[in-house]
Order: C-alpha cells, then structure tokens, then sequence
C-alpha cells in the first residue's frame, strides 16, 4: 500500500519541526560565518570583505582562552567521570529502595535557576566562609590563598552544574546491564576488578561516551562559571565571545571566535558519529517497527 | 577491621549521603538565606532570621514582571516546542524513509552545540536581518533549542509503545483518527506531557542564549544577572525556594500518582485472575 | 498494518504549524536595515509630541531610583510608568540599542540614561533627540551651576544630568587603612585583594594619574602604557578582577580590601559594612555624570519632560538622593535634606565642596579618531577578560 501519499506523510511530520531548526539554527550558523568574513564598523555598517584575517588574528589573541575553555572543561569532564560512575554504579546496582531518592538528589539542582546555584556557590566558597577555613585546615588551600576567583572555584562550578549530565547516560546505560554476565563473569574466576574492567566498562561505553561529551561540549562554551567564580585570569572562551558581541560590539571577531569554537566541537562530534551512528547517539537501537 | 566492613557495607548510604549533601547544598544555602534579613544590599552573611520576604514576595516590582516575561516565555515555548517535536519524533520512530539519518543528525546537533555559538549565530542572524529583538526572538530561540529534546523524550514513549494495541482499536472497527485519539495519544501522553514539561523547564532556566536574543526583554534569569552587580534581593531566593518547592511537589505528584496506578493495576489484575478460572 | 493518522486532519495541522513557522521567521524580520548599513539619522530636531498622561517608558541604571518616586509621579501626573533597569553597562547598553536607534526606533523608551561619553557618542551618530528648554524650566532653574555647561555637550542641547559621581577609592579602612593613591593598589601587601572597575574611563585615567600624567591632555600611548601596567598586574594576580557593581559584595566580605570604585557606592555600603569608606585619591579622582536622553523613535516626549521637571524638584530629588547617595545635580536639594537627614546633607560625597574636589578631573575619555579609540578600548578589554 505504498502510495505516494503514504510515503509522504513522514515528510509532512517532520515539514514543521525541521523546517523551524533549519531556519533558526542551521541558517544562523551561515549567517555567523558571513559576519566572521566582514569589516566594518557599528556607526559605519559591515562588508563581506572576505576578511580571513579576522580568524587569524582572533585565535592568536584569543588562543589561551580557548585553551584555559578547554583545559578546564576537560578537567571537570574527568573529575564528573570519576565521581559519577561509582555515584551511577551505586544508585544502579545497589540502592535499592533509595534508588529513586538518590536520582532525584542527583537532578535536584535543576530546579533552581542556574545563575542562582552558581551565586550560590559563590557564598559558600567566600574567604570567610566555613568550607574555606575547612579546606585550609586540611591545607587543600594555601593559609594565604583563596577558592573564589581561582581555576579551582570554576573547575568545581563547571563540576556542579554538569555532574548530572554524566551521571544520568551512565546510570542508564548501567541499567539495562545484563547482571547475569556480571555473575557469569564471576563464575569464570575473575576478580572484582577484572570483571570491573573487561565487562561491566566496555558494556558501558556508549553511556560513557554520551556522558562525556554531554559534560565537555556545554562546558567547552560556559561563561557562567567564570563570571561568578573566577577573576581577571579565569576567562574562558565563552566570555571573549559574550564580550565581543554584546559589551564591546566588535561582530566579526565574536563571530569568527564562536565560529572556532563550534567547527572544534562539531568534528569531535562528528568523529564520535563515526565510531558509533547516530543511534547511539539518540540511545536507539531499533529500528521502527 | 571492624570499621572496614562496615564502611563496606555502608559504602552505598555513605556516598548516598555525600552526593545528596554535595548537590543539595546550594540549594540549601539559597533557601536559608531567603529567610535572611540583610542590613545592606548584598545577601551572603547572615544577619537575622525574618519571614518578610515569604511574606511579599513580589515586592520587587522588575523581578516580578521578570518572572511573568519568563513564565509566559516558557508556556509558549512548551506548546510550540512539544507541537513540532512530536511530529517528528512520530516520524522518526514510526517510519522508514530516505534522509532519516540526516533528520537525526539535525535534531541531534543542537543539543550538542554549546549554548554560547547557538546564542551568538541567532544573533548575528537577527543583526543583519535588523530584526528587532526581544520576545518574538526569544520564543523563536528557546522553541529552537527545545524541539530536539522533546524529540527525545517522546521517542523512547513511542518506542516503547504496543503496537498491537493500536492494531487491536483496527481490527474492532475504530477509524484511524478514532485510534489516534482514544488509544495511541492517550497512551503517549505522560512522554508527551513530560516533553512539554522539560521544555518549560529548560525556557524558565535559560541564560545564555536569552542574553544574546532578548534585546530589552529581561526574563527571570537575565534579571538576575543584572541584580547580582548591585546586590540580589532577598525576594529572589524566596522564589528560587518556591519554584523548586513546586516542581519537587509536581515530581511527587506524578511519582505518587504512578504508584497509585500500578497498584490499582495490580489489584485488578489479580481480581480478574481469581475470577477468571470459572 | 500500521496505523497512521487520518492525513486529511493531519495535513491541516501541519499547514498550520508551517504558517507559525513562516509567521514568525516575518515577524522576526520587522526592521529591515540591520547592520550591515551605516547607521546614521540626519535630521534630529527638537523632541515634541506625546500624551503626558500616557505611557512613560524609562531605562535607567540599577538602584538609581527609591521605591517610591515613581508612583508618586505617577499618582501626580496622571502618568503610567514603566521603569527599567536595563542599563548595566554603557558599551552593553549600546548594543542592545544601537539595532534600533540607527533605524529610527527606541523600543518604546522615552527616557534613556547613560554616562557623558556614551552619550556624546549617542548623539554624534544621530541616535538622540535634542531637548526643548522652554519645557523644562524647573530643570534648568535648579542644575547646578558646575553641571551647566559640561564640555560633552555645552549648551546642554540633548542631556539632562540624572546624578553625578565621583570615582576614586573605595576601601575597607580597617584592612587597608594606609591605601591613599591608586598606586597604593599595585602594593604587594595587597596583593589579590584589589580590584578595579571594568569600565575603562573610570580605571585608566586614575591610573596614569596616579603616575602624573596629565590626564585631560594623555596621548594615546599613555593610555596603552597605563593597560600594560593593568596587564602586569592582573598577569601576577595583584589584581584580582575587574568588576562592574559588584566590588562591594567583595569588599564588605573582606575578599577584597582596596578598589576603585564609585561614591555613591561607598555611601551606601556603609550599610553592608561600616569599616567600607570612600578616600579620595591624593592625585585626584573622576567626576562624571549619567544623564537623562531622549532617544530618537521616543513616543513620549512630553511625558519626559514633565518627569525630567518633577525629578529637579528639590524635595522630589531629596528623596532620590536618601537612597541613591550619588552627587545631586539640582540645587536647593541639601537644604531640603538638612531637615530630614543632616548626615547625608553634610556629606562631601553627595554635596561635595570646592576643596574636598579639588584635584579632580572631569571624565575623559581616549584621544584621536574612532580608529584611535577603538584600539584602546581593545587593548583594556583584553586585561580586563584575560
């Protein structure tokens, strides 16, 4: 019953949605990198000049920005693997009734407003504060020293926010573990630890791989973190941009910088398609019926 | 060694409790120092317990028409955003066409671009198109950054879904619209329903791309960045607290409501198992 | 057999959802023009028209205002309101704006207000209406006599001072009691527990003040030397951030003991904590002034001038000035306060004497050609976002 109306009803679905995102995000993207390409000025207006050379000069200014963006939200990356995995391994595996409390805790912070847990932060971490002089107790924190306004405070920040976004593609991912290879694993002789590392982390890389982009690419861009929690030395790439655009006006250098940015993420992406499709990517393995 | 098995066995409810403690502190700071009474502007040290803040919340008059840009914001985009995405994940789960993995490629990207480039490319859209901005430029962006994850959320309901039970409306004789509505939209409809709330929840939040798009518009977050140079009012975490209040107490409802359901399910389900064998 | 929706009922849902998409794509596209044109409004006359009992929209800078003076405008005049505080920083207000203004548009505002130098800038592309002095009476009956004549705008053709400032030392007397020039801040003592302002006319000029130089006659290669020094402070931590409003959470923490930072602050954070004081630099500090514009597009001129006018009202501005604690720009204002608040009245910060102001200069900003400035704006922006 393969009528040409029938085979185009799918078409029809997806007109509206796909034409919004093709409109409002993909055409902007060309937009940007035409800006990138132009000269000029707000009170004079802007030319397509085909000024590469805003690319060239934008990186090598704005180079340790984009490294400090990457630097630290690859550190959070890590410190949230760390931390999730046996945080997803614990709620998946053994909490039983608190299973649903614990995921809950972990998501938590999503009800309040970003900006507000971020300020949040910036009270607890304050010299004064009681977690500071803890901290120096235990000498994590020079007698002299400070957390706010550090790379500390912002790696912790970028930590915070984005734990979950690491702990839920685990946590899922750890659930539809087959238990029975774990035991069979087990009836095989092999330790705790073999069974860890040959099993249970190669059955669960696609959740973390999915963590650790879902935690490394929103973080690559923030701005949030180092506004609030770091100082003068702290700016990620995020700020330079936020300031090009909207404090100093300076549009085809913002643009060529956000355009870096986004080519940079995109092919880590891209080469993450390749090694696993995009089904994985949106968690499917079917397909329809 | 004693402690060591201990320690052991209560590794779960230790790191239970860590985790708990380390995500829900700062919320635990916003909400105690909404009951703060600052001598200055700024609220970080405390100073005085009072309820006079909870008592007129909406005080400040900026914040609260904030508030209202940034609930209206977030109801239009959830209606819009839930619209388009639906469609397409119905057509993205239940139909094999050509130019499938492009229209997966395309709703998948956006949730991983950083929000700063989709904030800065809009804007620089907006700028050559001289586009004004503000609300009509802000719906656009959050409905744009929220159809791929009500894509999401809907696909796995929909994958989920017993066809038969849809094949079993035909064969009694149902129309196809007939099915939609009383079998196959019933039945998505708690994903759907959880769609549209994620995206209202991911409008009310968002910062980044609001403060490229907005213009002179100030929505709830944008309010408050600008309050944080010069001291955020009190009243500001007294609606943190509430909005996060209200939406633990929805997540409980609907937990509740779920258990209530499944075990009337499981009642009738044994009833009609004792009075089936006749 | 699969079951799909009825595509008759479909199709028209999808029709309509493709005509919200196309809808919004139009609205979204309401100015035409953009940036890609010069920006430029040739003739700008005299603001008139508008209803003075209509809709007045304000822009203005946070807590510039009390909680009261709008309403009572509002009850007096027979007014309705809108006051916004959107202005958090002159370059960022600018480019929210600028989309409009160089289209003829204002966003509904009748009223903006910013610092002299984004103004002057304002005005030379065309973006603000000049302003009808027959209208405005009691305003310029009652400003003050060494706001009359400014050098951004002599004849006070378009502006209409809101408040004025002084910047210079904000510091915790208790923690940095010795700090008097703003050479003090790059002490090694003091190191990470200084901080300075983001705005660059506010920074800059104190700095190569503070090492002599003439700042109403700087070259531009004394502006870039002062931000190489900005630079070797911030690259040793010396500096710990370049803030906007927010120094004072620091200070009255204790994070941070020395700044540069604004009067009005120093007043009211004595508030937050009684050890914050203001101390005029020994070289000298910046005054300058935010001031009231009507931008080009404004619907209601006339509402405008009847708030500029209620505002310079001694008794009107007093109650401002109880909150706001900047420097009063209309006349008769200390006698007013004398009565209600001796301390503010006296105050050298909100009614600064001829001595107390002695070695300060007006705000300036860098010299040469927009080529020549926009170089210096770059240069301090680069220490200031690391």
């Amino acid at each position: 019953m393969n009528t040409l109306r029938q085979r185009m009803i799918p078409y029809w679905l997806l007109a509206p949605g796909l034409i919004w995102l093709a409109l409002f995000f993909v055409l902007p993207m060309y937009f940007m990198g035409e800006l990138s390409l132009k000269t000029g000025s707000l009170a004079e207006g802007y030319q397509l000049t085909w000024a590469t050379a805003n690319y060239t000069d934008a990186i090598s200014e704005y180079s340790e920005q984009f490294i400090r963006a990457f630097y630290y939200a690859g550190t959070a990356t890590i410190i949230c693997l760390l931390i999730g995995y046996p945080l997803a391994y614990a709620i998946a595996f053994k909490a039983g009734r608190w299973k649903n409390l614990l995921l809950f805790a972990v998501i938590a912070p999503f009800f309040t407003t970003y900006l507000i847990r971020t300020i949040a932060w910036k009270t607890i971490l304050q010299d004064s504060s009681p977690v500071v002089e803890f901290l120096k107790f235990v000498h994590l924190v020079p007698q002299d020293g400070r957390v706010l306004a550090t790379s500390g405070a912002v790696i912790a920040g970028l930590t915070y926010n984005f734990l979950p976004f690491m702990v839920l593609p685990l946590y899922a991912s750890l659930d539809r573990l087959d238990l029975r290879l774990l035991e069979a694993s087990k009836d095989l002789y092999a330790s705790t630890r073999t069974t860890f590392f040959k099993v249970t982390v190669p059955l669960t890389m696609p959740g973390i791989i999915a963590g650790i982009l879902l935690t490394f690419i929103p973080s690559a861009g923030d701005y949030i973190n180092s506004t609030f929690l770091g100082g003068t030395n702290q700016a990620m790439i995020g700020n330079v941009i936020q300031s090009k655009y909207l404090v100093i006006n300076d549009y085809p250098t913002a643009a060529a910088l956000s355009f870096t940015l986004l080519v940079i993420i995109l092919l880590a992406l891209l080469a993450y398609i390749k090694f696993a499709g995009t089904e994985a990517l949106m968690g499917e393995d079917e397909e329809p019926a | 060694m004693k402690a060591w098995t201990w320690i052991r066995e209560h590794a779960v409810l230790i790191v239970g409790l860590l985790v708990i403690f380390y995500m829900l502190a700062p919320i635990a700071v916003i909400a105690l120092f909404s009951f703060n009474d600052p001598v200055g502007r700024f609220n970080f040290e405390w100073s005085g317990f009072t309820t006079q803040y909870w008592q007129d919340p909406f005080a400040v008059q900026a914040l609260t028409d904030s508030l209202m840009v940034s609930i209206r914001l977030a109801f239009l985009t959830s209606i819009g955003a839930t619209i388009l995405g639906t469609l397409v994940a119905i057509a993205l789960v239940r139909y094999q066409f050509f130019g499938r993995r492009a229209a997966n490629l395309l709703i998948v990207i956006p949730m991983a671009t950083p929000e700063v480039v989709i904030g800065a490319s809009l804007l620089s859209m907006f700028l050559v198109y001289g586009a004004k901005l503000g609300f009509t430029t802000l719906l656009i962006a959050h409905i744009m950054f929220s159809i791929s994850f009500v894509v999401v959320v809907v696909r796995s309901r929909l994958i989920g879904f017993d066809r038969r039970l849809e094949e079993a409306s035909a064969d009694l004789g149902a129309s196809a619209v007939t099915t939609f509505r009383t079998v196959t939209l019933p039945l998505i409809a708690p994903g759907v329903a959880s769609a549209a709330m994620l995206s209202f929840a991911l409008s009310i939040d968002d910062f980044v791309i609001s403060n490229f798009n907005a213009g002179s518009e100030v929505t709830f977050p944008l309010y408050i960045f600008g309050a944080n140079q010069r001291g955020i009012p009190v009243e500001v975490n007294v609606i943190a607290t509430m909005l996060f209040t209200v939406t633990v107490a929805a997540m409980l409802a609907v937990i509740f409501q779920q258990k209530r359901a499944e075990k009337l399910a499981e009642r009738r389900a044994d009833e009609e198992a004792e009075a089936v064998p006749a | 057999m699969t079951i799909t929706p009825n595509t008759k009922n479909m199709k028209l849902l999808l029709l309509a959802a493709l005509a919200l998409v196309a809808s919004m794509a139009l609205v979204a596209c309401g100015g035409g023009g953009g940036i890609d044109e010069a920006s430029n409004n040739d003739d700008i006359g005299v603001a008139e028209g508008g209803d003075p009992t209509g809709n007045l929209n304000i822009s203005n800078w946070p807590l510039y205002i009390d909680g009261k003076t709008i309403s009572q405008f509002d009850k007096e005049t027979g007014t309705s309101t809108k006051y916004t505080e959107d202005v958090n920083d002159n370059n960022e207000f600018f480019g929210k704006v600028q989309p409009l203004l160089s289209q003829g548009a204002s966003g509904g505002r009748s009223i903006i207000v910013v610092t002299d130098w984004m103004a002057e800038k304002m005005y030379k592309l065309g973006f603000i209406q000049e302003i009808d002095h027959d209208k405005l009476t009691t305003v310029f009956d009652n400003l003050i006599p060494s706001l009359e004549s400014p050098e951004f705008d002599p004849e006070r053709k378009f502006s209409v001072p809101w408040q004025s400032g002084l910047t210079g030392l904000v510091i915790r007397k208790d923690l940095a009691p010795d700090v008097k020039s703003v050479n003090d801040l790059f002490d090694p003592k003091y190191k990470g527990k200084v901080t300075m302002l983001s705005e660059m006319r506010d920074t800059v000029p104190l700095v190569m003040a503070a090492d002599g130089v003439d700042v109403t006659n700087a070259s531009t290669q004394d502006w870039l030397d002062a931000i190489d020094k900005l630079q070797g402070a911030v690259d040793d931590g010396q500096i710990r951030q370049f803030t906007g409003n927010n120094y004072v959470q620091d200070l009255a923490k204790g994070d941070v003991v020395a700044t540069i930072g604004w009067s009005g602050d120093a007043v009211q954070a004595k508030a937050d904590n009684k050890n914050i004081e203001y101390r005029q630099p020994a070289e000298g500090c910046s005054i300058w002034s935010d001031n009231m514009l009507i931008p080009v597009g404004a619907p209601n001129p006339a509402a405008a001038y009847e708030f500029m006018n209620y505002v310079y009202e001694p008794e009107n501005q007093a109650q401002i000035e109880q909150y706001v604690n900047y420097v009063s720009p209309v006349k008769g204002t200390k006698e007013v306060l004398l009565k209600q608040d001796p301390g503010l009245a006296n105050n050298d910060l909100i009614f600064p004497s001829e001595e107390f102001t002695a070695n300060c200069f007006n705000q300036v900003s860098p010299p040469g050609d927009e080529a020549e400035v926009t170089k210096v704006e770059e240069a301090f922006q680069n220490v200031v976002t690391g």
